[in-house]
């Protein structure tokens, strides 16, 4: 059963955040790479003296003939202005610079972080006074500042260190303070003060570990920029004159004729090495950031192909929208398809309103998407066909889909009253709507149009100028349902429409569409997971069940004899006012994940009527009585 | 009012500032979230406060767990004031009044295992310093909020359990500080309805199990009839009607509430009935109608209601509705 989880090995728990962050890491290939060039660089630094062939205090043992010797057998970066060997002194430098950069990088990063943290939890006058200070500092360019302050101070390894590190918390402050903002706005952080945990508390316990990702990115990022302006105020000869880092390595040569004597490998020994430093830091930050923000995975996709048909069969019946034995996977390469969806069947007359119904994952919304083929590229449709008015839509092209997609039939999309675009105008947006799905109409009759398709879902035409924050949940869902009718479509599917809309605002959009479907004749799709609101308005009813056909009847029969347990579960779980002394019972478990369907009926681990049968072999579809009544279980063969 | 009451709230109201009409103007506005709430509750008692987005009921739940602070009015627990307390003084409360918030996926902190979340509310309040003592709280607490056995659990991190596990979660975290009030706000609407009885059950269960009142907020009628003792139906920042469940929903005195009542959706088709479809939107907080604050929505309305802000009229002793309607 799905519910069944192994028990949790106890292992120690930071540790095993490292591991686990580990297996996801090393197959970003660029953050690898980045991590191997950085970790031998400073394995160089480290074993200096082991691995450059001249110690640092060579120079007194050289003779004039040495000077920029070009690379040999002795020296294999040749030697510089002070006959000294370069690849000695470069070894030793990427000990100087590696020092400046993680030293520097450390106190812009504490700085950084803490007024970042300070800003963004406590708000208010501290936030004014240092995110003020954060953007007077970020105005001022860095460089130059630093240039003036060396030059005034004396050039010592330890003030470079503090002056770049004391210029360079800026960015972090600002990034740290937006995360912090973010991650101090969730409900986890509400449900800490409810607790009573105090802000310390709050703090180091929900702040810091949700900070701490972007912390490491950008600590990351600052090293490499701290490490590019040490070369810089070295090469212009302010770095600490009794040290040697890449940057006075430049500036040496530089200055003392390497250019004039075509000595370039006294330039390319240091310049390489910032090079490498800074490249690996750059690509060891990206891969690191995209581990810590994973983003949507997004999964390696195999094109959609077309599918080919031999036995479609046309529709007997006159109806307007026909789906037959519809079959969907779920394709990603290297993994066995996913059956999201296996041969359902559906027909949905002129103003008849269908509900769909089952729980969350349970292939509603692939269902629907597939019959306007608009599913992400992994879906694929594998058998069966949807007439509309006779014409099978699955071996249309995309061109021909085209005209009728919107026109033909058009989506009321989950959640896309969220998705409206907030910049524009609420009219603006039908508009576009229009215009994009009939390029031919009169553009002088739009702003008509527009008034007239919101007069139709109960917006008065003074909202039309209106913007998605000025409207309502409940308004801004009618707005949806007056993009969809935008072209006159004759089936319209709402997915979800009223999910997260209080009662009333619901029986209102439920109204509407009814309203819509007598005015119209409008053919409706409802999907939704809510029994109630479909016993209240629609003619038939499909139950979905982890991607199959359920139980599929007109709507008494499904509330008053459902054959199918998963019917008759979910009606339980349902409250009905009519009967408040009736215990309400849930469903344990959840939906089969679409990768891993059980062998037999897929609703088998949660059925409370399953048998030895249902584990091994998926029932088919019955047919129950005349009125097209079907349920798929082993239970009815047996009545029969 | 005498102090038998586990919490009794009085005139409760909050305000908040909503910026000047105008560039120059003197006054500010206001949001009246909540504006003058009054109800009590019993040790044990289950309470509805429903009512829809804008009613000011969330608001009523943070000024509940101190969360914001009263504009005005008074809150007493076990007979002790606690309408203005400073964070020292409110962590011991803390303890006796815990929220389950409405979205599980939101209120639970991804970085933190199951045993971490629910350890964390022991460790802030110092409760239980032996680990074995501390584990074995923890334990009790997931197998009595459903999650058995809790072995299996402890090691998992939210992502990896299902809406209702994860309320569950929730749920374990605010009882293992065996509080006695625990304060739901719309702990199921985030959730398949075919598991939201899974979590209502089991807030009906700890009632009875550990005597804990629950005061249950949501704008769904249809989902608590099954197991509050009484409703409250909030509109507008103000309780418009209160009474013992069987009194709101099988006779039901305010238009609102009735209009609420009518559009529950019923699962059977043959039962299918007129509904009051109110239209428009509860209106903004800023602007409350003079009157009954209802009467611009109320299918009902007579010219008086323009005028007049009905009293909460005694109906029984437990049903009283605020409507002019019912004055006689």
């Amino acid at each position: 059963m799905q519910t069944t989880l192994k028990p949790s090995e106890p292992t120690n728990l930071i540790s095993a955040r490292l591991l686990g962050f580990w297996r996801v890491f090393k197959k970003n290939r660029g953050g690898l790479i980045g991590f191997v060039m950085l970790v031998s660089i400073v394995f160089v630094a480290i074993f200096a003296p082991a691995i450059a062939p001249y110690d640092e205090t060579s120079a007194s043992t050289t003779t004039i003939s040495d000077i920029y010797q070009p690379p040999s057998a002795a020296h294999w970066f040749g030697t510089d202005d002070a006959g000294q060997d370069v690849f000695s002194n470069f070894v030793y430098g990427a000990r100087v610079s590696l020092t400046v950069g993680f030293f520097a990088a450390f106190i812009s990063i504490f700085i950084g972080g803490l007024f970042g943290l300070v800003a963004g939890f406590f708000g208010g006058r501290w936030e004014t006074f240092l995110m003020r200070f954060t953007d007077i500092m970020l105005v001022i360019p860095d460089l130059p500042l630093m240039v003036v302050i060396v030059a005034l101070t004396r050039p010592s390894l330890l003030n470079i260190i503090f002056v770049i590190g004391l210029l360079g918390w800026t960015t972090t402050a600002r990034v740290v303070r937006s995360q912090t903002l973010a991650v101090k706005s969730r409900k986890f952080v509400l449900r800490a003060r409810a607790i009573g945990a105090g802000k310390g508390h709050i703090v180091s316990r929900h702040i810091l570990p949700l900070v701490m990702p972007i912390l490491v990115v950008q600590a990351v990022l600052v090293i490499s920029l701290a490490i590019l302006n040490e070369s810089a105020l070295s090469f212009i000869g302010l770095g600490d004159p009794t040290t040697l880092s890449w940057g006075q390595m430049l500036n040496y040569a530089f200055g003392r004729g390497a250019m004039s004597t075509g000595a370039w490998w006294a330039l390319v020994a240091p310049g390489f090495g910032i090079v490498w430093v800074v490249l690996s830091l750059t690509l060891l930050g990206q891969g690191l950031e995209q581990v810590l923000n994973p983003r949507l995975d997004t999964h390696h996709l195999m094109p959609n192909k077309p599918t080919v048909h031999v036995d479609a069969q046309p529709p007997k019946t006159k109806s307007l929208l026909e789906v037959q034995n519809l079959s969907i996977d779920y394709v990603t390469e290297g993994k066995l398809p996913a059956h999201a969806v296996e041969n359902v069947s559906f027909t949905l007359r002129e103003g008849e309103l269908l509900g769909l119904v089952g729980e969350s994952g349970c292939g509603k919304t692939t269902l629907m998407l597939s019959l306007l083929r608009l599913l992400p590229a992994a879906g694929q449709i594998v058998n069966g066909h949807v007439f509309f008015k006779g014409q099978d839509l699955t071996a249309l092209s995309e061109e021909e889909l085209n005209k009728i997609r919107w026109s033909g039939v058009s989506i009321v999309f989950q959640g896309a009253m969220n998705a409206l675009n907030p910049v524009r105008t609420v009219g603006d947006q039908i508009a576009e709507a229009i215009l994009r799905h009939m390029p031919d109409f009169p553009k002088d009759q739009i702003p008509a149009r527009v008034t007239e398709l919101l007069d139709l879902v109960g917006i008065a035409a003074d909202h039309k100028d209106h913007f998605p924050h000025q409207y309502s949940g409940g308004m801004r869902q009618r707005a949806m349902i007056a993009m969809a009718l935008a072209c006159n479509p004759q089936v319209i599917i709402a997915d979800e429409p009223t999910t997260a809309l209080d009662v009333m605002i619901q029986a209102q959009i439920l109204e509407l569409l009814d309203g819509l479907r007598r005015k119209l004749g409008l053919a409706i799709i409802f999907v939704t997971h809510d029994l109630g609101v479909v016993a209240e308005m629609c003619d038939t009813v499909l139950v979905m069940y982890g991607g199959v056909t359920a139980e599929y009847a007109e709507v008494d029969v499904i509330y008053n004899d459902p054959r199918h347990p998963y019917t008759q579960e979910l009606l339980k779980a349902f409250p009905d006012l009519t009967k408040p002394k009736k215990k309400l019972s849930s469903i344990p478990g959840y939906p089969p994940r679409l990768d891993a369907l059980p062998p037999g009926c897929r609703f088998a681990p949660r059925c409370p009527l399953a048998f030895e049968r249902c584990q091994t072999e998926s029932p088919r579809l019955h047919v129950i009585g005349a009125d097209g009544h079907v349920a798929s279980c082993h239970l009815i063969e047996a009545s029969k | 009012m005498s102090t038998e009451h586990l919490l009794e709230v009085q005139g409760l109201k909050k305000y908040f500032e909503a910026g000047r009409p105008a560039l120059f103007s003197r006054d500010t506005r206001h949001v009246y979230a909540v504006d003058g709430v009054d109800f009590n509750l019993q040790r044990s008692e289950v309470i509805a406060l429903v009512g829809e987005s804008g009613c000011g009921k969330s608001t009523l739940a943070l000024l509940l767990m101190g969360l914001e602070d009263p504009t005005g009015g008074k809150v007493t627990f076990e007979g002790r004031d606690i309408t203005h307390l400073n964070d020292h003084q409110r962590k011991d409360l803390r303890r006796k009044i815990q929220m389950v918030f409405q979205d599980p996926y939101e209120s639970l902190n991804p970085t933190q295992t199951i045993e971490e979340i629910v350890t964390e509310p022991l460790t802030v309040h110092g409760i239980a310093p032996h680990k074995a003592e501390r584990d074995e709280r923890v334990k009790k607490a997931l197998e009595d909020a459903g999650l058995k056995p809790a072995d299996v659990y402890l090691g998992r991190y939210p992502h990896e359990l299902s809406g209702g596990q994860r309320q569950r979660v929730v749920i374990a975290a605010a009882l293992v500080l065996e509080p006695e009030i625990i304060l739901a706000d719309e702990p199921v609407s985030m959730l398949d309805v075919s598991i939201r009885a899974e979590v209502i059950n089991l807030l009906a269960e700890l009632r009875i199990t550990r005597q804990i009142a629950v005061i249950f907020i949501t704008h769904d009628l249809g989902s608590v009839g099954f197991f509050a003792d009484r409703v409250a139906v909030m509109y507008l920042g103000r309780i418009v009607e209160i009474g013992t469940m069987l009194e709101v929903l099988e006779s039901p005195q305010h238009p609102y509430t009735k209009a609420l009542i009518s559009v529950i959706p019923v699962p059977n088709p043959r039962l299918r009935h007129e509904r009051i479809i109110l239209q428009g939107e509860t209106p903004n907080p800023i602007n409350v109608p003079s009157g009954c604050r209802f009467h611009p929505r109320c299918p009902v309305a007579m010219d008086a209601c323009k005028a007049s802000d009905p009293p909460m009229i005694t109906l029984s002793k437990t049903h009283q509705a605020a409507c002019l309607l019912l004055v006689k």
